[in-house]
């Protein structure tokens, strides 16, 4: 039943789309006068501060010199390009940072989704309270905080190890810090730790625009509270969590400095180099700093991210659901 | 309002609900006072490290309580750093100045792209979804905002920052499940875009502007690196979170002069001590926690916006 | 109600901002003394504004100077987004990146300066200052470090080696400890008949940092061991004359195997923390406060302040018994090791080192660079010098019948505590000052130096060490050869500075990749004569040829220069 009434309803939503189509008519033109004359300041704003740096990024085609300027520099071609892709290391920095990011995505997007659900099903308000608002209080600290006390637990006299010691799980202490094997996992965890319960606001807050009406004629029908959570809160959702996904699709390689850094070491370095890593690496000289190279790799990951965000967007659309743009 | 639910389900299905809701409800409150235990952790530990005496613990080994007491970590950060009254000074404006300047740009913008008829809502939209993937680094932003005499000033904190394509779409989805009927019968009582922005959708968007509001209250309250970007040599504009920085990093990632041996005592900075960084951490915190139930009750407690929905 | 809350809130918001958007910086603040800026790029604490003695500095030579850090920025980012700025401080110390404020045409010429202000010209030998000459042939920086008055009067051993606690050489009766066997030898012997702390903690006989570029702990071992000077990247052997230096790796020496081989072995009986290769700096640090660190390889200033606090702090064990680590003897004292025993070794390097890439510079935004360099050069005075690093008489330190400066416990306590520094001590310790005697023959100019100020210092145990090896000072301790620096030395200062632009540039930084992942490897491996094989595999595939021939080139320009000059 539930499923017909859904279909039904996703065909009136695309009907209602295809006449909510905008004419581009001098009547609808004069009718939106104040929305097309409002958004073209906007898009005064916009250029000026986001699109005017983009200039910047001819550097990557030169050897820039910052005395020399964005006039004056040499033009290498595609010489910086090359450099990163004939490197074996950015390819697989290329391939720790998506891991990464991805695995994070996945995990985050679940995990707040979750939380928000389980919590809305709370009914003491205080308890529900209180436990937002710890939930949340790890965002506020510091990578440096949060690394520190990961790296305490998972040293060979840390707690982890005292207790898989104690229950004779492992007889040895684990080098979980050394363990190439294990630094996504923890590197996943430690971001779902500190970040859940601050991701989780949005979809709160989108929860409480879900009519109570729904639940009370499903209680009618005989719903339980998974089924009401699966089959009303969960599609209220939707949106929002297509929307964020479609966003944070983009930011997949974005997704790594502060926390590889302080977790690596030598011994993981092939799996814990991200991009951003990489070019400190490489173009951070403090004599000769390569603005070409980093700029470079920023305009590679743009066009990743962009890429990407058209990719799940055009999905979006495909399966009738809300979409950026 | 859950109660109010069950009181109205039909008799034979009260008993099996019933177990299964006691079920649940154990369930999910083991699972939450669980991860609420986890999660609290890290702050405990920061709370116990920024009451101890600094010295000790060098040695490691806090969990949650101090070892050593000493209140000695809040004297310097709060009382003994000049920089520290003026920065918090410029936050506090920031945070409110920024905050309502940045959600009402962004809810109009997004009032905007949300009108399903408006002729630009897709191309806006994508003009707007670059922004956040495209930046041109660093040194090139510098140069504009030094050309806009935005460089040495305190706009520089509001103005550049002020509409952010994150904001705006989540803003758009929300206003997007809003009924269109409200606008329609507005309109043909004579309203005009403006009069329904604020009267119509802004009432029903309470949940999410707090959202919002929160976001960006919470990035001003913690932002440093554009005090020390573009106003680095100006001490009054300088922020409460760029002078803890200050005060916290004192040990350097890297210098090149320190791998060759011609560091004398001056120069070699000890460690700051991991309970002042403990402490700066607890006290930036706490002003934000204190705001927070002021926004939460928008969405935990829900609204009810019942009977506006079709 | 709510509405009206919120409006005032926002009220408040917009004044806030309106008083700060309208303040103006006190400039010159009317008492006739010249606010300036500075800043380093390097890690600092910055002074409360009003620091007394800076008013002091200030009201004597009429500038007072606001020193700002490097902080949340590595240096040539900073570098960098302050020349995009445009906004520079009065005098910069851009530590790697002063070449890019030179070659931005951002900072001002020395050379006139020198004639006039005597003081400076003084701080370095003709010869000396030609180093830091630029491409158009002018002097833009001075490094302010490491440069003796007179006389070495260094005390300690600031560079690297391997430090010992000073109760094993007790223990073990104050033998003299040459080699890596006898090192590992008695540091075994040592946790075996003394495995626990007072509290009850295991003793780790051997740590080794690791992270990031601070794995010079554990990496470059073998260039001294085989009796060379801390060149930083590469041995530079002179066997065929002074005139004839050449480049050796010292990563691929027999020395290095054995080096590593003896670390391996030394894992393998649990000798060696087992954390080593992941710890940070923080639990490195952490771990030596504890005193449970028998031994380590590090440079003096990488650890050694930061564990004094610690170390003398009174603790308390359970049943109630209470002792010191620096009374228990935890202090650490450095031996020069060599791979053979009898060898010669160089680990303390005598006379000034010169770090010619950096220092401190008057940038072209000055608008007085005259009365910029009066004030450098004021800061040599000894008065004022004496301000900087002594403080002020009879608060600071005390004068004896002879003249000698000394302090008294609690000075010394003032002088160690942030706050008393931030609020009273102003060393400004990035501008020109010495070590060495001092202009009045008898003190030194810098407390530490000071020997009856640097024996008062010390806890019993060390003092006892020190006399049982006939040794005055660390300095002594160690034992190091006399030799006279060469033109190149120190490479390091070459090296720290190479670019992605040329082939050496590219290889070392894929050396230092290598190195980072197999070292560790290397230690900790079941089977270490294949490990080692697939280590140099994998080192001799990222071309350190590349590199040694750009070191070698510049060991031969360094080596021209200074022939041109007439000084080597």
């Amino acid at each position: 039943m539930e499923n017909t009434v859904s279909q039904q309803e996703k065909l009136k939503q695309l009907t209602e789309k295809e006449l909510n189509k905008p004419k581009f008519t001098a009547k609808e033109f004069k009718r939106q006068w104040v929305l097309i004359a409002i958004s073209a300041v906007y898009v005064i704003y916009g250029i000026i501060f986001y699109y005017l740096p983009l200039i910047g990024w001819i550097m990557a085609f030169q050897n820039f010199k910052y005395y020399d300027g964005i006039a004056g520099s040499k033009f290498v071609g595609l010489d910086k390009f090359k450099f990163l892709f004939s490197d074996k290391t950015f390819l697989l920095v290329i391939r720790n940072t998506f891991a990464m990011g991805a695995l994070n995505l996945f995990f985050s997007t679940v995990m707040a989704i979750v939380f928000a659900i389980l919590l809305n099903e709370v009914r003491n308000r205080h308890f529900k309270k209180t436990i937002q608002t710890i939930s949340y209080l790890p965002h506020f600290l510091s990578w440096i905080i949060v690394v520190a006390i990961v790296h305490d637990a998972l040293t060979s006299t840390g707690i982890i190890n005292e207790l898989l010691l104690k229950f004779g799980i492992v007889d040895k202490a684990y080098p979980f810090l050394g363990d190439p094997n294990m630094f996504w996992g923890i590197v996943t965890f430690s971001h779902l730790w500190k970040e859940t319960g601050w991701n989780a606001i949005i979809y709160l807050a989108a929860i409480t625009a879900i009519d109570p009406c729904l639940y009370e004629s499903a209680a009618i029908d005989g719903a339980g509270r998974f089924q009401k959570m699966w089959y009303i809160t969960l599609p209220s959702l939707r949106p929002t969590i297509i929307i964020l996904l479609i966003m944070n699709m983009g930011n997949v390689l974005n997704a790594g400095f502060e926390l590889q850094y302080l977790l690596g070491n030598g011994l993981v370095q092939s799996v814990s180099k991200t991009i951003d890593i990489y070019v400190l690496d490489w173009a951070l000289n403090a004599r000769n700093t390569d603005y070409s190279l980093g700029t470079a790799a920023g305009i590679f990951k743009t066009a990743v991210s962009l890429a990407l965000i058209f990719l799940t967007n055009t999905i979006a659309k495909k399966t009738g659901d809300e979409r950026l743009f | 309002m859950n109660d109010e639910i069950a009181l109205q389900k039909p008799l034979n299905h009260k008993r099996k609900m019933a177990t299964e809701d006691i079920i649940f409800t154990i369930f999910n409150t083991i699972f939450l006072v669980l991860f609420a235990v986890v999660t609290l952790y890290p702050v405990l530990n920061t709370l116990a490290y920024s009451f101890n005496e600094g010295n000790d613990a060098v040695r490691g080994g806090i969990h949650l309580l101090p070892r050593r007491w000493s209140l000695d970590n809040y004297k310097e950060i709060l009382f003994e750093r000049p920089g520290i009254r003026q920065g918090f000074i410029v936050t506090l404006g920031r945070t409110v100045l920024g905050t309502f300047t940045a959600l009402a740009a962004n809810a109009l913008l997004s009032f905007i792209l949300s009108r399903k008829k408006f002729l630009f809502k897709s191309s806006l939209s994508l003009f707007w979804v670059i922004t956040m993937y495209a930046s041109g680094g660093l040194i090139p932003v510098l140069i504009l905002f030094r050309y806009l005499h935005l460089t040495s000033s305190f706009w520089v904190y509001i103005i550049p920052g002020m509409v952010s394509a994150f904001n705006l779409m989540v803003l758009r989805t929300y206003m997007e499940g809003i009924p269109d009927s409200l606008e329609e019968s507005a309109q043909l009582e004579g309203a005009g875009y403006m009069r329904i922005f604020w009267s119509i959708i802004t009432p029903l968007c309470k949940p999410v502007y707090a959202t919002i509001a929160l976001f960006v209250a919470v990035y001003h309250w913690n932002a440093w690196f554009d005090a020390m970007l573009y106003n680095r040599f100006d001490p009054q504009f300088t922020t409460l979170q760029y002078e803890l920085r200050k005060l916290l990093d004192s040990v350097s990632a890297s210098t090149g002069q320190t791998s060759g041996t011609a560091v004398t005592e001056a120069a070699a900075n000890t460690i700051t001590p991991i309970t002042v960084r403990a402490a700066a951490t607890i006290a930036t915190m706490a002003p934000i926690i204190a705001l927070y139930p002021f926004l939460q009750r928008y969405f935990v407690t829900g609204l009810t916006i019942g009977g506006v929905k079709e | 109600m709510k509405a009206k809350k919120l409006f005032s809130l926002a009220l408040a918001g917009v004044m806030a901002a309106s008083v700060v958007a309208c303040s103006v910086p006190g400039k010159g603040s009317g008492d006739g003394i010249v606010d300036m800026t500075f800043f380093a790029a390097m890690a600092g604490k910055e002074k409360d504004d009003g620091n007394e003695i800076k008013e002091l500095i200030a009201q004597k030579t009429g500038v007072r100077v606001k020193e700002s850090w490097l902080t949340g920025q590595d240096a040539g980012e900073a570098i960098g987004s302050i020349i995009a700025s445009g906004k520079l401080p009065d005098f910069i110390d851009g530590g790697d990146g002063c070449i890019q404020l030179y070659e931005n045409h951002l900072l001002v010429a020395w050379d006139d300066y020198l004639e006039k202000y005597p003081n400076l010209k003084e701080m370095y030998t003709p010869e000396e200052w030609d180093k830091f000459r630029q491409s158009d042939g002018k002097i833009y920086w001075a490094n302010v470090f490491g440069n003796h008055y007179k006389q070495d009067t260094t005390t300690g051993h600031n560079g690297e080696a391997f430090w010992i606690q000073v109760r094993v050489l007790e223990w073990a009766n104050y033998p003299k400890i040459e080699t890596l066997d006898q090192y590992f030898d008695l540091l075994e012997k040592y946790a075996a008949a003394n495995p626990t702390m007072p509290d009850g903690t295991p003793v780790i006989p051997y740590t080794c940092l690791c992270e990031d570029w601070k794995y010079y702990c554990l990496e470059n071992a073998p260039m001294f061991l085989d009796g060379y000077p801390n060149d930083g990247c590469v041995i530079v052997d002179v066997s065929a004359g002074a005139d004839n230096p050449k480049v050796v790796d010292y990563n691929t020496t027999s020395t290095a195997k054995m080096y590593f081989q003896k670390l391996n072995e030394e894992y393998a009986k649990g000798a060696i923390d087992p954390d080593f290769a992941t710890q940070t700096y923080d639990e490195y640090i952490a771990k030596l406060s504890t005193g449970r660190v028998l031994g380590l390889c590090d440079q003096y200033w990488d650890f050694a302040y930061n564990i004094m606090g610690p170390f003398a702090q009174t603790q308390t064990t359970t049943d109630g018994t209470s002792y010191r680590l620096d009374e228990m003897g935890c202090d650490y004292v450095p031996l020069g090791l060599v791979a053979e025993a009898g060898m010669e070794q160089q680990w303390h390097s005598y006379g000034d080192e010169l770090n010619q890439a950096s220092g401190i510079a008057v940038t072209t935004s000055c608008s007085n660079p005259d009365l910029a360099f009066s004030f450098l050069s004021a800061m040599l005075d000894q008065e004022i010098h004496d301000l900087r690093f002594w403080g002020i008489k009879d608060v600071d330190y005390l004068v004896d019948e002879n003249g000698l400066y000394y302090r008294n416990d609690q000075m010394r306590e003032n002088w160690k505590s942030d706050s008393y520094k931030a609020k009273h001590t102003c060393e400004y310790s990035y501008f020109p000052q010495w070590n060495g005697l001092s202009k009045d023959g008898k003190n030194c100019m810098q407390p530490a130096e000071q020997p009856s100020e640097f024996l008062a210092g010390l806890a019993a145990p060390l003092k006892k060490c020190f006399e049982a090896y006939g040794a005055g000072n660390y300095n002594d301790f160690i034992g190091s050869k006399y030799c006279d620096q060469y033109a190149w030395y120190p490479l390091w200062s070459w090296s720290n500075g190479v670019s992605n632009e040329t082939p050496g540039g590219i290889a070392w930084q894929k050396m230092g990749e290598v190195k980072h992942m197999w070292l560790p490897k290397v230690v900790m491996s079941t089977d270490f004569e294949t490990d080692w094989a697939a280590y140099q595999q994998a080192y001799n595939d990222v071309n350190p040829q590349a590199f040694l021939d750009e070191a070698q080139a510049e060991v031969d320009a360094r080596l021209a220069t200074a022939k041109a000059n007439g000084t080597a």
